[in-house]
């Protein structure tokens, strides 16, 4: 897989795809049509600034990745623009370990082009937004997000999606796990603007939590200014039950055992939809590594 | 040749006591039935010898091999050869039966299992039980019905080999045919190195399973021991017989708890 590394405003060379990088801003050119997706990871400076514009008409799968060993404050801004008419298939995996991490993650998605988002968070104290204009007629982002918060971690994710044109579409699934003494705030918002006829809006935020100290908040909203739309949202937390626990170690697992059993079978509608097997297994890893 | 003592077992839930001192040692090579009215302590019995945590031992001993059953966690037990096909499995969305069927194997075998060779094995358990031949990718229970779920237990008997299986109303919820299959299946794991518990409330799998004894528990205790004409006493007259043979009292419950 072709990897570019952007550190220091700067990005490694050769770009691939004829890709151009300049003012921290990766372009892909229009008309591209990708196959193979090309992984993004970005290194730490103070202020980290990233924005990647796929052109119009163009197919692509871009795997960004933020693995950020260091303790002292961090922030990260990233912003994925969709051009008219392009499709773009994007895994994010943030895994940070800051005592303070701020993630600003914003998506512009432009006429009839779409944004179908896999991410995870992997943090310590991380407050994170997932921000994301649908300003063209037809467009369309699908969004399903994992957090994951261990040991005595916090994490604040508040996803949006703003529908400021007709016939748009959102989706988001955004699921919590919470261990140990972690601690999870998810706030979920879709918005419709008036005069956005034709409208989808739908949210599904998902809880869990594996021990009697973990903590996860979930807060559906949908703010709706215009008649002629489509909107759902639900919102579950809970404990594994204690009798599918038992099932299962009465097959011999050890209760880490069920639990991460039962965790991936949680997560399993995210993960399945991660085409690639490097990139599902790499997920799969970053998350198990937590629980 | 392995033996599972039951030693004047008490238990109780949410301090009532529903097992009052049950006795009971099988060895392999026997299938012992337990019998009885809703509502006796069965089904707590089961669970009970499983760990489950509802479930408080207030006194009694249970022995594996000589090895103390109650000091284990309920995956030790599993682990020390105790297997209980449940009454009610649970569902367990997103993982799927081959993949907890390997962990489960993994687990109780202390062995690693090669994709393949387990594959193999699966599939072939999967048709001795007449089962949907995609059982391994579907979900575990989920979307199952009661005799699939049923089937499944004993699928997962088979698969991981204990000393020992409990198995709870294993009849309830599987039609005339699927009894048939279900019985075959059981009778034929029961050798020395394998013994059964199988609690029922009615006769019919005992025409499938053939008991080497009989017991017929009633308000937490075995109260009569015997073979297979036991069985047809209760065919014949249901449990009230017992009352007046033996002088005991017991209203039977009209629910399983």
């Amino acid at each position: 897989m072709n990897t570019i590394v952007i550190a220091g405003s700067q990005a490694s060379k050769p770009l691939p795809f004829n890709l151009t990088f300049d003012q921290d801003t990766l372009y892909i050119p229009a008309n591209s049509h990708l196959e193979e997706p090309f992984k993004v990871t970005v290194k730490r400076q103070s202020n980290t600034l990233l924005s990647i514009v796929v052109g119009a008409h163009s197919t692509v799968k871009i795997i960004l990745e933020i693995a950020d060993s260091a303790l002292d404050q961090s922030m990260y801004r990233v912003h994925l623009t969709a051009l008219e008419n392009s499709h773009v298939k994007y895994l994010f995996i943030s895994e940070i370990n800051s005592e303070e991490g701020t993630l600003d993650h914003r998506f512009t998605v432009e006429k009839h082009a779409s944004i179908d988002l896999v991410g995870g968070f992997i943090s310590n104290i991380l407050t994170a937004k997932m921000h994301v204009d649908l300003v063209g007629e037809g467009a369309d982002v699908k969004m399903r997000t994992v957090a994951v918060s261990s040991d005595e971690h916090n994490q604040t994710i508040d996803v949006m999606i703003v529908h400021k044109a007709p016939h748009t579409y959102g989706d988001m699934t955004n699921i919590g796990i919470a261990n140990k003494k972690g601690r999870i705030t998810l706030n979920g918002v879709e918005q419709i603007e008036k005069g956005m006829k034709q409208a989808n809006a739908f949210q599904n935020l998902k809880g869990i939590i594996t021990s009697d100290d973990a903590m996860i908040a979930v807060n559906p909203i949908l703010l709706i200014d215009e008649f002629d739309v489509k909107a759902g949202h639900g919102a579950t937390i809970g404990k594994i039950e204690e009798e599918v626990l038992f099932y299962l170690r009465s097959r011999g697992l050890t209760k880490g055992e069920a639990e991460r059993l039962v965790i991936n079978g949680f997560l399993r509608p995210v993960v399945d939809e991660i085409e690639d097997e490097t990139l599902k297994a790499r997920f799969v890893n970053v998350v198990n590594a937590r629980i | 040749m392995a033996k599972l003592e039951i030693k004047n077992l008490h238990v109780a839930i949410e301090d009532h006591e529903i097992l009052k001192g049950v006795n009971l040692t099988v060895n392999s090579g026997e299938v012992h039935a337990i019998m009885g009215p809703n509502g006796t302590g069965k089904s707590t019995l089961a669970s009970a010898l499983m760990g489950h945590p509802k479930y408080q031992i207030t006194s009694g001993e249970v022995y594996l091999d000589g090895e103390n059953l109650l000091e284990m966690e309920v995956d030790e037990r599993a682990r020390a050869g105790l297997f209980l096909a449940m009454q009610y499995p649970a569902e367990v969305p997103g993982v799927t039966n081959s993949d907890f069927m390997r962990s489960a194997l993994k687990a109780t075998s202390g062995k690693e299992i090669g994709l393949f060779d387990f594959a193999l094995h699966y599939e072939k358990v999967v048709e001795e039980l007449k089962m949907r031949p995609d059982l391994a990718h579907r979900y575990l229970n989920e979307g199952f019905s009661g005799g699939e779920r049923k089937r499944n237990e004993i699928l997962q008997l088979k698969v991981i080999r204990p000393k020992f299986a409990i198995l709870d109303e294993i009849d309830s919820g599987l039609d005339i045919d699927a009894l048939k299959v279900v019985g075959a299946n059981v009778s034929e794991l029961v050798d020395d190195k394998f013994g059964c518990i199988l609690i029922t409330h009615y006769q019919r799998i005992l025409d499938h399973i053939k008991p080497t004894f009989v017991h017929i528990m009633i308000d937490g205790q075995i109260v009569l021991s015997g073979g297979q004409e036991l069985i047809h006493k209760i065919d014949q007259g249901g449990y009230e017989w017992i009352k007046d043979e033996l002088g005991i009292d017991f209203v039977e419950e009209t629910d399983t708890p």
